[in-house]
């Protein structure tokens, strides 16, 4: 009989010191339900009621009652679902370019936008041609205007 | 010196719409239809759930194919699977394959579904889905049939095959696969 309740009291024990606290502070779903897609509605889990993503969202609570990270869970997600299960791509390797690659876009179009600002004001601010020059008419048509005009005063 | 410089943004400008132009192409050419009956049943490779292993479905050439596409969170799968079970019974002694293929589903429960309703034919996994996307999947369950030389044939069921008329469909999808 006391063999049985010691028995009972370690199981008791082991099943409760993971619940009671971990070593590390626990992740949370609204932590991590921002960060997964649902893999059948394309939205996070946490815009999404699909009985895929409250599956999804079960197995990451059941995880996290385990005491295991958020980078433990996401890892064991992408092992089930692969890597689309991931709302943004993982900062590295070849996916750091989905990061850094809008970065480089956004600042070669500043600087190119700047560039073009620049030439455009060094063309207006450039010296006045020379009066008779430049009005793109011929000597004979320019003085027949001239005379026109005179006409008028 | 200016001229260069334009040059070069030009130059660039045209680099750009052509990689553009160059993703377009690619999104078009890789756009994935559903596949035709009649047509060949695409090939995938695919890690067992039920047991340690992979299943490629060209390995099977010569031999007809049932292809049922479920996850556990289906509330019609659960229905089916016992049909499902007891078809793979009937039909195992012709040589007939069946594969269920879990779509988009976590593992542990999908091995928890296949305890409880007693499912013993090959299941494979398609946790992100390729396959059943390859397949033209609308959602699950969905089922195909698949001949000796490898062509799709007879259906694709969309739905449970507890339905009276999908069942009907299930039967003659499954001899055509054997008989053709």
């Amino acid at each position: 009989m006391i063999v049985r309740l010691a028995a009972a009291l370690v199981a008791a024990l082991a099943l409760a010191a993971p619940a009671a606290g971990c070593t590390h502070p626990r992740t949370s779903l609204a932590y991590l339900e921002g960060q997964i897609m649902c893999p059948t509605c394309h939205t996070t889990l946490d815009q999404s009621e699909s009985p895929a993503a409250l599956r999804i969202e079960a197995e990451i609570s059941k995880r996290i009652a385990q005491c295991w990270t958020a980078d433990q869970i996401k890892a064991e997600l992408v092992r089930n679902f692969g890597a689309g299960i991931l709302a943004a791509p993982p900062r590295k390797g070849f996916d750091l370019l989905a990061w850094w690659l809008p970065i480089a876009g956004v600042i070669l179009g500043a600087g190119l936008l700047a560039f073009g600002v620049w030439r455009w004001s060094r063309g207006r601010d450039g010296p006045e041609p020379p009066p008779g020059e430049g009005s793109g008419l011929d000597p004979e048509s320019e003085r027949r205007l001239d005379e026109a005009l005179a006409r008028f005063e | 010196m200016a001229r260069g410089l334009k040059l070069s943004g030009q130059a660039i400008a045209l680099v750009l719409v052509a990689g553009l132009l160059g993703l377009l192409v690619w999104k078009l050419t890789h756009q994935s239809h559903p596949p035709k009956i009649g047509g060949p049943a695409p090939v995938f490779s695919l890690k067992r759930i039920d047991g340690a292993g992979a299943v490629d479905l060209a390995s099977l050439r010569g031999k007809p194919v049932v292809l049922n596409f479920w996850a556990s969170w289906c509330v019609p799968c659960k229905s089916e699977a016992a049909a499902l079970e007891a078809a793979y019974r009937r039909y195992k002694s012709q040589g007939v394959v069946f594969l269920g293929i879990d779509y988009h589903d976590v593992t542990g429960d999908a091995r928890t579904f296949l305890s409880r309703h007693g499912v013993t034919y090959t299941t494979l996994q398609d946790g992100s889905g390729m396959v059943g996307d390859r397949y033209g999947l609308t959602g699950v369950p969905e089922t195909y049939f698949v001949d000796r030389q490898g062509r799709l044939v007879g259906f694709h069921i969309a739905g449970p095959i507890t339905d009276s008329k999908l069942a009907a469909e299930f039967k003659q999808g499954v001899e055509a696969a054997l008989n053709s």
